[in-house]
């Protein structure tokens, strides 16, 4: 599914480069904790998180994460949208709530990907 | 086995600078996708430079990583000055973290760290000394 799809269905506020919402996902990982994202996230999912701070960005670059969606309206500094947008990585704010987000992308097909399945 | 160098290179991590935090880790995973290795051993080797780096910054004085190239494997070694780990049998549990509210705040502190860092790597080894630091060792094959 194209991610300004997702962006529609969520609401979202973009604050990268229009382009990027191109990118097609097929799977997705919710979590605050960065180490679960490390261990248990698919390799180019979707983040889902309520955490912002460059962390999430530079954890997003290692695991070639395709995008993130922030929750609850939190917004992203400047500095994160200048990183993210220098290595192509869309950033998108939503008011909904985590488990509301998950919720809606469950039900559209998302899928959370076999845990480790391709490391 | 052909042990022989062919490259290394050497970072600095300061502890507390949670700006840079991340950044070494991110460098490695880039000089590794550059040169050609196999998606899956980048992988593996950022997840455990990053992990390694982050308990640096969250929890030593200052830290050195030092990471090498040979012909099979990819080999890092770590060392910090700081506090050391008390206990590593509970360190290397999942779920068991130090971490205090400002670092969970933060999005650590999971209990994963080490356990993330043992199980992407081939060989792991890990040595810490009450009120002096912690040296870590791993190792990912290449092929």
């Amino acid at each position: 599914m194209e991610l300004s799809l997702i962006a529609d269905m969520l609401d979202c506020r973009n604050h990268t480069d229009e382009f990027l919402l191109k990118k097609e996902i097929l799977y997705c990982y919710a979590s605050d904790m960065m180490s679960d994202v490390l261990k248990s996230c698919k390799i180019g999912a979707l983040l889902i998180t309520g955490l912002v701070n460059q962390q999430v960005i530079h954890v997003a670059e290692i695991m070639d994460l395709k995008g993130i969606i922030f929750v609850s309206g939190k917004e992203p500094s400047a500095v994160m949208i200048e990183k993210a947008n220098d290595i192509k990585l869309p950033l998108m704010t939503t008011k909904k709530q985590l488990f509301e987000v998950c919720g809606i992308l469950h039900v559209v097909g998302l899928k959370g990907g076999e845990i480790l399945q391709d490391r | 086995m052909n042990n022989e160098i062919l490259y290394s290179k050497s970072f600095g991590i300061s502890g507390r600078d949670f700006i840079n935090a991340g950044t070494v880790s991110v460098k490695i995973k880039n000089i590794l996708k550059e040169i050609g290795i196999k998606p899956e051993v980048v992988y593996r080797v950022s997840i455990c430079c990053y992990e390694a780096e982050m308990n640096v910054v969250m929890y030593a004085d200052a830290g050195n990583l030092d990471f090498k190239i040979t012909k099979d494997e990819i080999i890092v070694s770590m060392e910090d000055k700081g506090p050391g780990i008390e206990n590593i049998e509970l360190a290397m549990k999942e779920g068991y973290s130090t971490a205090t509210q400002e670092m969970r705040e933060m999005g650590f502190g999971a209990g994963l760290g080490l356990p993330n860092i043992k199980n992407n790597s081939d060989e792991f080894r890990i040595e810490s000394e009450i009120l002096k630091g912690t040296k870590l060792y791993f190792k990912i094959n290449l092929n």
